[in-house]
């Protein structure tokens, strides 16, 4: 029978320290073979075998002589604060290259790897409307009726809620305000698995037409409104002019969606759900039931919109169903350019490594001596190499610990910037423990990428005799080695200009970017929004009314020069994309009524005036155009040519279905001009068809007000709130912002990312420069004698100038080239990025070529002219 | 010297019963092998425990290879009584009423 205990001491012996494995072996096979006789079996002696490997390990370990390692540390610390300057540069550029990836990696962990907030968040999944012809595109809204038979007949979920986020205006127990809100349907905490922190949150129960109505508060709402008391909940409060009772308040951190603080319910009555297949304005979450996969799910729905296809077609012919992870659906679009800046940051810690392991060559070379002098005295190489290997992993720890430091600083500053930056998740970036494992991580690789090839190269040929003689009297440098540092430097430069062009292609882009025409004036142009609680407003009369009577006010004021209204301003993300229903008296079929969806947006008549968007032909609307006359709109130049190719838009008329207003749920009407295209989306997004509805017509009880003003609107701002004030105390404004600002805004993700890569680009430049001038300058001082011999024999200054210079620039441009070599292999994943750029931007590639070869230049220049100086006689004087 | 930790007191006191090769002390402290064999070479380096080789001739007598036995040193006594009153010292503090040791 076969022996597992003898086969596993076998296996064991070899760790054990040689001198004593025979004695080992020996009593281990002894005490098994008592046990054996005595009739053990076979699976209790194998167990106690395995102590056998406890034991040589043990033995093994006490082998190690750890009051030697903690010498050779003593050493290595001591040598490296000998000279400081080595230890200075070398722990700086470990701190910013560790650093500069523990952030990015905190940023990537915060929105693309740490699990949302909320329990067993794999299983919650958005829910998207989307057409046919692109499938998977996440975000698309979906209807009233689709959600409610969803909700009833697909099995794969354990809840499913509607979100429809907003504003509402809190009045009544204080000054009044607009709080972020959400309408939720019942599930919606069920969803996401979050009890209510007091009372309790919306339920099923609260769903139907009819039921009380009831509100939930955000914990940053109670605390700061309601001073944190508990008797909150139960006593009525004012939301939009309408009695609620609070019944509940969330725990603090739970703001979903978009920070909001107040959820009051979502409810679709009877009508609702009849007529409303076409009003795509909700936002659906999901828990999947357990076990359930997004795929699974995701057939079972597609299964199911194909049957509600077949039941409404008008509708729901073209319609599917995707289905998302809920932060796919949160952060889709981010994750290429992060990962993108982690490569880039991982680029740079390389060029670090690089830099380092050149330092520590250079240093090695200056060693020599002392190498030679400890091994004549008697230290074997292996002592020598470890000691080495020691020094560079003391640098990298104290690199990782300064870097832990950077990290923070930078982490913190991304965490700061989510206000501006649409980054979901980016304000969760912190250094916490995985980011600090990450560091770890990262320096012990680093450590092992520069520490290593120069111990290795110290272990090689070490010539003891040559060594104590040849210190300092060199002529042309040991060839090999002076072959490593050029191909360090080589490898150096390349990958500096695989980020030089990166950076240099996102700038055009951005340059491009912030170039387009918007299609509006932004300069001193300020906007808030407002909206008219429908119990004080509730005829369309009332609305348009009141919005009139405040813009009346706001431009008898000297400074402003014009001002107007919108529902829907640009650069707000406004979809309200509604299909048309007959175009010129012809009703459309089902296909042609989808194709020739518009965006809607209603104005009051001097918008256009306030936004500088030019009337290119016809008119704007006038005091003629009122409720009752006969209905007029505008059209963007886009739409024009969508809805009537080569003809004169003016004249013609359209309607589509709307949800809009009360009663007639049709809005249109004769065309009587055409506004100039606005990038409502953004500078980066195409021209969506639009249509401009008259807010005396087809009043909205939400706008934003847009004021020109003389000067800068800043001032200005206490007074336009005045005036709303004064008009009705219970109407707040929110969301106070100039076009200047959301321009901006527009452009500050690209603007981060572009800030970052060049911050990145520019570090690899001059880590580079440094290394390149470090080498050259170790070179030229080795070959100092040299030099003075040529002078002596008759070379011009010029020609040694030269020389050096040429020598580096050799390095420098094979480095450029492999670079630009890298940069094309790499383009391929910017295409997404860029915006009018190819990834093969031939003036980016000559600008980033031109920029590092200059650089590269005035690196080696320095030590270039060092060496035309060398005075022959001194130079030859030196033993 | 530092004073025995719980594990090697109680290798230690197994050998002070009368245990004499690894296997014994293993069955009589119930521990596994994997922590006596490292304690009892612990034991060894830091004198408190001397091993010797069983005599081959008897061993092959009996028909079984040579056994490798061990036993405590004058050092390992006196570290062992060390040891054993501190730890009986701390049974109060664990609730644990003291009882007369064999040592």
């Amino acid at each position: 029978m076969a022996r597992f205990d003898l086969a596993i001491v076998r296996l064991a012996a070899p760790v054990v320290p040689d001198d004593i494995r025979r004695d080992w072996r020996r009593e281990w096979e002894a005490e098994l073979a008592f046990e054996h006789q005595r009739g053990r079996g076979a699976a209790a002696l194998a167990v106690r075998a395995l102590g056998a490997v406890a034991h040589a390990c043990w033995l093994r370990q006490d082998r190690w002589r750890w009051d030697v390692l903690w010498h050779d540390i003593k050493y290595a610390a001591r040598t490296l604060l000998k000279r400081p300057s080595f230890m200075i540069v070398a722990v700086l550029s470990l701190a910013i290259g560790i650093g500069a990836n523990a952030a990015i990696f905190g940023a990537v962990r915060a929105v693309l790897l740490r699990p949302l907030p909320f329990p067993a968040p794999d299983a919650l999944v958005a829910v998207s409307t989307t057409t046919l012809e692109r499938p998977d595109v996440p975000g698309g809204s979906s209807t009233p009726p689709d959600f409610t038979d969803w909700r009833r007949d697909l099995r794969g979920f354990v809840e499913m809620a509607a979100v429809v986020a907003g504003a509402s205006a809190l009045t009544g127990d204080g000054p009044a305000e607009q709080v972020p809100s959400a309408n939720v349907t019942g599930g919606f905490f069920g969803v996401l698995g979050v009890p209510a922190l007091y009372g309790r949150a919306l339920e099923p129960g609260d769903d139907p037409v009819g039921a009380p109505d009831v509100a939930v508060l955000g914990h940053a709402l109670w605390q700061r409104r309601y001073g944190g008391r508990r008797e909150v909940v139960g006593s009525t409060i004012t939301i939009d002019s309408q009695p609620y009772r609070v019944v509940g308040v969330m725990p603090a951190g739970f703001a979903y969606p978009l920070g909001a603080d107040l959820w009051v319910p979502q409810r679709f009555s009877e009508e609702d759900l009849r007529t409303q297949r076409g009003a795509q304005y909700l936002d659906v979450i999901a828990r999947l039931a357990p076990g359930a996969t997004v795929a699974q799910a995701r057939d079972e729905m597609r299964a199911y919109a194909r049957r509600l296809a077949e039941q409404y077609p008008r509708t729901n012919h073209d319609r599917t169903i995707a289905l998302h992870p809920m932060r796919e659906a949160l952060v889709g679009d981010v994750r290429p350019a992060l990962l993108l800046l982690l490569g880039a940051v991982g680029l740079v810690l390389l060029i670090v490594c690089v830099n380092v392991a050149n330092l520590v060559l250079t240093r090695a070379l200056g060693r020599r001596r002392e190498w030679a002098v400890r091994t004549a005295l008697g230290a074997g190489r292996a002592r020598l190499v470890r000691g080495l290997l020691v020094e560079s992993g003391l640098i990298a720890v104290v690199g990782g610990l300064a870097g832990l430091v950077v990290a923070m600083w930078i982490a913190r500053l991304l965490a700061a910037l989510e206000g501006s930056v649409d980054i979901p998740l980016l304000d969760q970036t912190r250094v916490d423990g995985p980011v600090a494992l990450f560091t770890i991580a990262v320096s012990g690789l680093a450590a092992a990428a520069f520490g290593t090839l120069p111990a290795w190269q110290a272990s090689k040929n070490m010539d003891v005799a040559r060594g104590i003689r040849e210190e300092g009297s060199a002529t042309t440098g040991d060839h090999r080695r002076q072959r490593l540092r050029g191909a360090l430097i080589v490898a150096e430069a390349a990958l500096a200009v695989v980020l030089l062009v990166g950076a240099g292609l996102l700038m055009r882009s951005f340059i491009g970017l912030v170039a387009v025409d918007l299609g509006f004036t932004r300069e001193r142009v300020q906007t808030f929004n407002l909206s008219l609680p429908e119990p004080a407003y509730p005829t369309t009369a009332a609305r348009s009314a009141g919005v009139e009577t405040l813009l009346s006010r706001v431009r008898a004021h000297p400074q402003v020069e014009a001002a107007g209204a919108i529902f829907g301003l640009p650069l707000t993300n406004f979809g309200y994309v509604i299909s048309m229903s007959t175009l010129d008296d012809r009703t459309l079929d089902d296909e042609e009524s989808m194709e020739r969806s518009v965006q809607v947006r209603v104005v009051t008549p001097e918008y256009f005036r306030a936004m500088g968007i030019p009337i290119r032909r016809g008119r704007t609307f006038g005091e003629e155009d009122r409720l009752g006359a006969p209905p007029v709109v505008l059209v963007n130049e886009t739409a024009a040519a969508r809805l009537w190719p080569d003809q004169d838009p003016l004249g013609h008329s359209f309607t589509i279905g709307t949800r809009m207003g009360q009663g007639d749920t049709r809005a249109g009407g004769v065309v009587i001009g055409v506004a100039g295209d606005v990038r409502d989306g953004g500078p980066a997004r195409v021209v969506r068809p639009t249509v401009y509805l008259a807010h005396a017509q087809r009043p909205v009880n939400f706008l934003t007000i847009v004021v020109k003003t003389r000067t800068d609107p800043g001032p200005l701002v206490p007074t336009l709130n005045g005036i709303v004030t004064a008009l009705d105390p219970n109407l707040p404004i929110y969301r106070v912002r100039t076009m200047e600002q959301l321009a901006m805004d527009a452009v500050a993700q690209p603007r981060l990312f572009l800030m970052l890569l060049a911050v990145f680009a520019a570090a690899a430049v001059m880590l580079a420069a440094v290394g390149i001038y470090g080498v050259m300058a170790h070179a030229v001082s080795q070959r100092t004698r040299e030099i003075g011999l040529r002078l002596a024999l008759g070379a011009g200054r010029g020609t040694v100038l030269r020389m050096v210079v040429g020598q580096a620039m050799t390095l420098a441009v094979v480095g450029l080239a492999l670079g630009m070599v890298g940069a094309m292999a790499s383009g391929r994943l910017m295409r997404g990025l860029l915006f009018g750029v190819e990834p093969f931007d031939l003036p980016t590639f000559l600008a980033a070529g031109a920029a590092f070869g200059g650089v590269a230049l005035v690196a080696s220049a320095l030590p270039a002219l060092r060496a035309s100086r060398v005075d022959p006689v001194e130079a030859l004087r030196e033993p | 010297m530092r004073r025995p930790s719980i594990t090697a007191s109680s290798v230690l006191q197994a050998l002070a019963d009368g245990a004499q090769y690894g296997f014994d002390v293993i069955d009589r402290t119930g521990l596994p092998s994997g922590t006596v064999y490292p304690a009892l070479s612990r034991l060894e380096r830091d004198g408190y425990v001397r091993s010797t080789w069983e005599d081959e001739d008897e061993a092959h007598a009996e028909g079984r290879p040579a056994r490798r036995y061990y036993r405590l040193t004058a050092p390992g006594v006196r570290a062992l009584a060390e040891a054993t009153s501190h730890y009986r010292s701390l049974l109060p503090a664990l609730g644990i009423k003291p009882v007369r040791g064999r040592t």
